[in-house]
């Protein structure tokens, strides 16, 4: 049997409907327009169906284990800091099984963008509730409805220190594309809770109920450099905003380590390395 | 009874009352008249008010072991009088301090000679606090073994010179009060030692060891997250990561740390983990990413007795099985075990090489005996090269567009781009993939990838060094792996002096496993042992496993504590029905 040729990158295997499709047209766009080479950005990716943008793409990339990507980006980032770092990732990964690397490396704001696919539901593995399913819906894993409440993230990553704070729909290109544009160039840990459709296992939210259900930021006039209203917008239970919730300018992590102000990690040459002050302590 | 030129000392008191410094001190000052040593601590797992000693055995040939039986003990407190007295021989002098710490002596029932330094009253009367008894009973100590004052001073200097002058002066002036007093009490030593004047010895824990070979292996960031006994790795690189210039960052957890450095390794920097069993579970997930994504990467692993928990601050060696396995399906790796602080610092520095030679994980094996026991070590030079392999300077990429950084090759190694790098675009990826790093669940590219990393660890069998092995036309060969190599050497002295003689095998390469080398060391006409610090001889498993070699005689210990000497010999004599 003949084979066709393979396509490089893959063409896309994402359900016809998804979310995914549009979120990764707005990454494209906005790397585009950085105005950084395509060879200094890198993309971590989650495992789930964001995560497998990694097929898609031509560029460096790192698809790490469920839950995990945080960590290697922030590691990418330490070893050189020239390099524009983002994470793709579900809320699944992001706020369930990596929760504790999202909570802890915002606070040290190492400078990564952290594009979240929130679409309610662990999709790849067909349904199950995830961290940011509403209480009482009845999915695979909770035919009776779930029990507990959802995971705010926007809330969690404004006490949290994060200094760059978004939500967006995944559904508005060209204004999601200029958001991911901004948290690009933001110099600290940048959260965007991406709002994501997925017509198979979430059909309920569907563009017709994001459309009732969000309002924009920018309409109600939020002012983000206010954490206080920041904080407010994000306790909202009647709509979801939309837009830039909270932005502050603090020292991102890899400019506070004393040892990376004489350059990136990767170009500290240790071809000779002296030890004689380190052993002096050892006689 | 006594080997001659040696000497076994042991300070114990309540934790928190600087007994670690006084012991290092000594231990010190012992290396610095040329004189080899071993220290072995032992504490619990409490930040105050648990017993706390420090012991140092020292010998001008071979110290490589702790020895039960004690020459001094010096009790800083009433507990130490009386949880010590398994350790006393015809010869052992106890110190004590009557005054201060309210004792009577005769309660205590010592079957063996003691003496009354008045610790603190010497050292308030010398003109230093009550905290500078401790160098009294230093001071007292040269006297006790002929040792030079003069050589102590200069530790006291070198440990307390950040304090001041005035600090340094004090606690000297307290050492000489407990030297003079010694000496007119006692006129003479109770033994002597020879000092070796050419001898520049260091002394480094394993941990302290391993984190030096690392810096000297070409270290660039290490992560971790605190777990005895292998946190003070964390603590050395930290406090030493100026000077070295690398980067140390304690992560939220054991997972975030070793995904964290594998980001970093990715980029284009050497990275290192440190952790022991509990966080080493955590981490195995990763181990396979590291497999599979073919990412350099040096993990540490000290063990501790568990399972879970376990008993944090006492050693074990009962990981070993589960560490040549960990994670998911099958990559090669490599795992040594260090059996002293030399080999703690040439194979870490070796592993740092290793690791990226091959693209893959390389575990250093420690315990809590390796990691916090101090030995004497020597290097030949302070300055070490490193020479970075496996990138490719100029990538192109090819016609789809991408760079083959997985390309099958006669050795499987292929060649690494970094991100930056222009034209060497790939993916790095947990799935199983092509050659570009795209995932593919294809039978065929699946076997291919799989054979390509299995042609590697063909490869990584040639790097196994020869083992430690002594032929001494023993009556029966001991085989152990890691620290226990130590006691085993000091049990070897011990049964020589009974006429008894035995053969040592200790492996620090645990895998690829050197079965040709366990083949024929086995394979000779004499009995052979396991001696590991296990319930069920790992090793000896290993062995059948990798050889189908039976085992028939095992000496396990697993009750934290490490194998001392004399333990070793009872099991030969039993055995050998001596």
């Amino acid at each position: 049997m003949n084979q066709l040729p393979q396509k490089y990158p893959f063409l896309p295997t994402w359900c016809p409907g998804c979310g995914n499709f549009g979120i990764m047209n707005a990454i494209k766009m906005a790397i585009a327009k950085s105005g950084h080479p395509k060879e200094k950005f890198v993309i971590v990716y989650d495992i789930g169906c964001s995560g497998n943008m990694s097929d898609f793409l031509d560029m460096y990339g790192f698809h790490g284990l469920h839950g995990r990507a945080l960590p290697p980006a922030a590691g990418i980032k330490l070893a050189n800091h020239d390099l524009k770092v983002i994470v793709v990732i579900g809320d699944g990964g992001c706020y369930g099984e990596g929760a504790t690397h999202f909570i802890n490396l915002m606070r040290g704001n190492h400078d990564i963008t952290v594009l979240v696919h929130d679409n309610h539901r662990y999709s790849l593995t067909t349904g199950q509730m995830s961290p940011t399913t509403d209480k009482g819906e009845a999915t695979k894993s909770t035919p009776e409805g779930s029990i507990e409440e959802p995971l705010n993230p926007l809330a969690l990553a404004i006490s949290n220190h994060a200094t760059f704070i978004a939500r967006e729909f995944s559904g508005a290109i060209p204004q999601l594309s200029a958001r991911i544009g901004e948290a690009i160039s933001h110099e600290g840990f940048a959260l965007i809770d991406m709002l994501q459709i997925c017509s198979v296992y979430n059909p309920k939210q569907d563009l017709r109920w994001y459309r009732e259900h969000t309002v924009s930021l920018e309409a109600e006039g939020h002012n983000s450099t206010d954490k206080a209203a920041a904080w407010t917008q994000a306790m909202r239970e009647e709509k979801l905003p939309v837009g830039l919730f909270f932005k502050a300018d603090r020292p991102a992590y890899h400019s506070q380590v004393s040892e990376l102000q004489s350059g990136t990690l990767v170009n500290h040459n240790k071809s000779v390395v002296d030890m004689t002050t380190l052993l002096q302590d050892y006689r | 009874m006594r080997v001659p030129n040696t000497l076994n000392w042991k300070v114990g008191g309540p934790a928190g009352e600087g007994i670690m410094t006084t012991g290092l001190i000594f231990s010190k000052t012992i290396a610095r008249h040329g004189i080899k040593v071993f220290d072995y601590t032992e504490y619990p797992s409490l930040i105050t008010g648990g017993h706390n000693t420090y012991q140092v055995y020292a010998s001008q040939n071979s110290a490589t072991s702790q020895y039960q039986k004690l020459d001094v003990l010096i009790a800083l407190d009433k507990p130490t009088l009386d949880l010590h007295h398994d350790e006393f021989y015809d010869n052992t002098l106890v110190i004590y301090d009557a005054q201060d710490d309210k004792i009577n002596i005769e309660e205590h029932n010592l079957p063996v000679k003691n003496f009354n330094l008045p610790m603190v009253q010497l050292a308030t009367e010398s003109g230093g606090s009550r905290l500078m008894a401790n160098n009294v009973a230093l001071g007292a100590s040269m006297f006790l073994f002929g040792l030079d004052l003069e050589i102590l001073n200069g530790v006291i200097q070198d440990v307390f010179g950040r304090k001041g002058e005035e600090i340094v002066t004090k606690n000297q002036n307290a050492a000489k009060a407990g030297y003079d007093f010694m000496k007119m009490h006692l006129g003479q030593p109770i033994l002597t030692i020879d000092k070796v004047e050419d001898k520049n010895y260091l002394t480094m824990t394993g941990n302290e060891a391993i984190s030096m070979g690392a810096i000297a292996g070409g270290l660039q960031l290490y992560t971790a997250y605190p777990m005895t006994p292998s946190s003070s790795v964390l603590h050395v690189l930290a406090e030493k990561a100026k000077t070295a210039d690398i980067v140390v960052k304690h992560a939220e957890d054991e997972i975030g740390v070793i995904n964290m450095a594998l980001g970093a390794s990715f980029a284009g920097v050497r990275s290192m983990v440190g952790t022991s069993g509990g966080g080493f579970c955590y981490m195995s997930e990763a181990l396979g990413l590291s497999g599979v994504a073919e990412i350099p990467l040096v993990v540490l692993e000290s063990m501790r007795p568990g399972p879970a928990a376990g008993m944090p601050t006492w050693t074990a060696q009962g990981d070993i099985q589960f560490i040549i396995t960990a994670s998911q399906d099958e990559f090669p790796r490599f795992v040594v075990a260090p059996a002293d602080a030399q080999e703690a610092f040439e194979l870490t520095r070796l592993a740092m090489d290793l690791s990226e030679k091959y693209q893959t994980l390389v575990i250093v094996v420690a315990d809590k005996l390796l990691s916090e026991s101090r030995h004497t070590m020597e290097l030949e030079s302070t300055q070490f090269n490193n020479t970075r392999v496996g990138f490719e300077e100029n990538p192109q990429l090819d016609e789809v567009g991408f760079y083959p950084r997985y390309q099958d090759s006669e050795s499987g190694i292929g060649k690494r781009t970094i991100p930056g790098q222009k034209d060497g675009y790939y993916l790095s990826n947990s799935y199983e993939h092509d050659k570009y790093g795209f995932a593919s669940e294809e039978g065929r590219v699946r076997v291919e990838q799989v054979d390509k990393r299995a042609k590697k660890f063909e490869l990584m069998k040639g790097e196994i060094l020869p083992q430690y092995f002594e032929d001494n036309g023993g009556e029966m060969t001991l085989v152990s792996y890691g620290s226990t190599k130590g006691a085993v050497i000091a049990a070897r002295e011990l049964l020589e002096q009974q006429g008894i003689k035995v053969n040592i095998f200790n492996l620090t390469w645990i895998w690829p496993f050197p079965v040709e080398q366990v083949e024929k060391v086995l394979s000779m006409d004499v009995p052979f042992a396991v001696v590991e610090g296990n319930s069920t001889g790992q090793l000896g498993k290993i062995i059948t496993m990798e050889t189908g070699i039976k085992i028939t005689n095992k000496l396990l210990k697993y009750d934290g504590r490490p194998f001392y000497p004399y333990e070793i010999v009872q099991f030969v004599r039993n055995t050998l029905k001596k």
